[in-house]
């Protein structure tokens, strides 16, 4: 039987496509060496989301969203909150361990860098995570 | 075997509606109504019960639980 992608899957497969285009040069070409990347990947992100989640809008006539929805959206989140809290345990980590035997040498001007790109990173996985989450539920039985 | 196992499409069949139009009498998506035919989602109480009602049958008949059945 035919099954069409809903609203939600649309966006959601619009929201990854997003995500692994921008944060993927990004972090896969080691471009994280300037705050004007970092910068100018926040707003390539936003008015990608923007243009994306409008077409889908405007070309989707019923956008009606239900109680499955919002229990695969639940799921996302649950997974990405996962992902996120174990990075940061992770990330504490290496800081600790950095802390104690000191081979952290970066020139004092990066070291800002380096912990904004670190930490954004997480976030970039966990919100990954949490789409890939809820595109993979809508495929299998809840 | 599923645990909650359901009729709809037979009942549907029979009434001669499709998914979309089902879908749009209990409120919700019709993917979610191909999700519960194919035994993949279990809906709450208060949609099995609209369910129900949209198809005219006592919710037993439109829903069944198998307490050896999985999940």
């Amino acid at each position: 039987m035919a099954t069409s992608l809903s609203y939600r899957e649309k966006s959601l497969y619009a929201s990854l496509a997003a995500e692994i285009f921008v944060y993927g040069p990004y972090f896969l070409l080691h471009r994280q060496n300037s705050v004007n990347n970092v910068a100018g990947m926040i707003i390539a992100i936003i008015v990608l989301q923007i243009i994306l989640q409008s077409v889908i809008a405007a070309s989707t006539r019923n956008r009606v969203t239900d109680e499955r929805d919002r229990l695969i959206e639940l799921r996302g989140y649950r997974a990405g909150y996962l992902t996120l809290a174990s990075l940061m345990v992770i990330g504490l980590g290496l800081l600790w361990f950095h802390a104690t035997v000191g081979h952290l040498q970066l020139e004092s001007r990066m070291i800002g860098l380096h912990f904004l790109n670190v930490f954004f990173g997480m976030l970039v996985l966990a919100d990954i995570t949490k789409t890939a989450t809820q595109i993979v539920s809508y495929r299998r039985a809840l | 075997m599923p645990a909650i196992r359901n009729q709809i499409r037979e009942l549907r069949a029979v009434r001669e509606m499709t998914q979309q139009e089902l879908a749009d009498q209990v409120g919700v998506t019709r993917q979610t109504v191909i999700a519960i035919e194919q035994d993949k989602y279990s809906p709450s109480l208060e949609t099995a019960f609209k369910v129900a009602i949209v198809l005219g049958v006592p919710l037993e008949q439109c829903f069944q639980y198998d307490p050896r059945g999985k999940r």
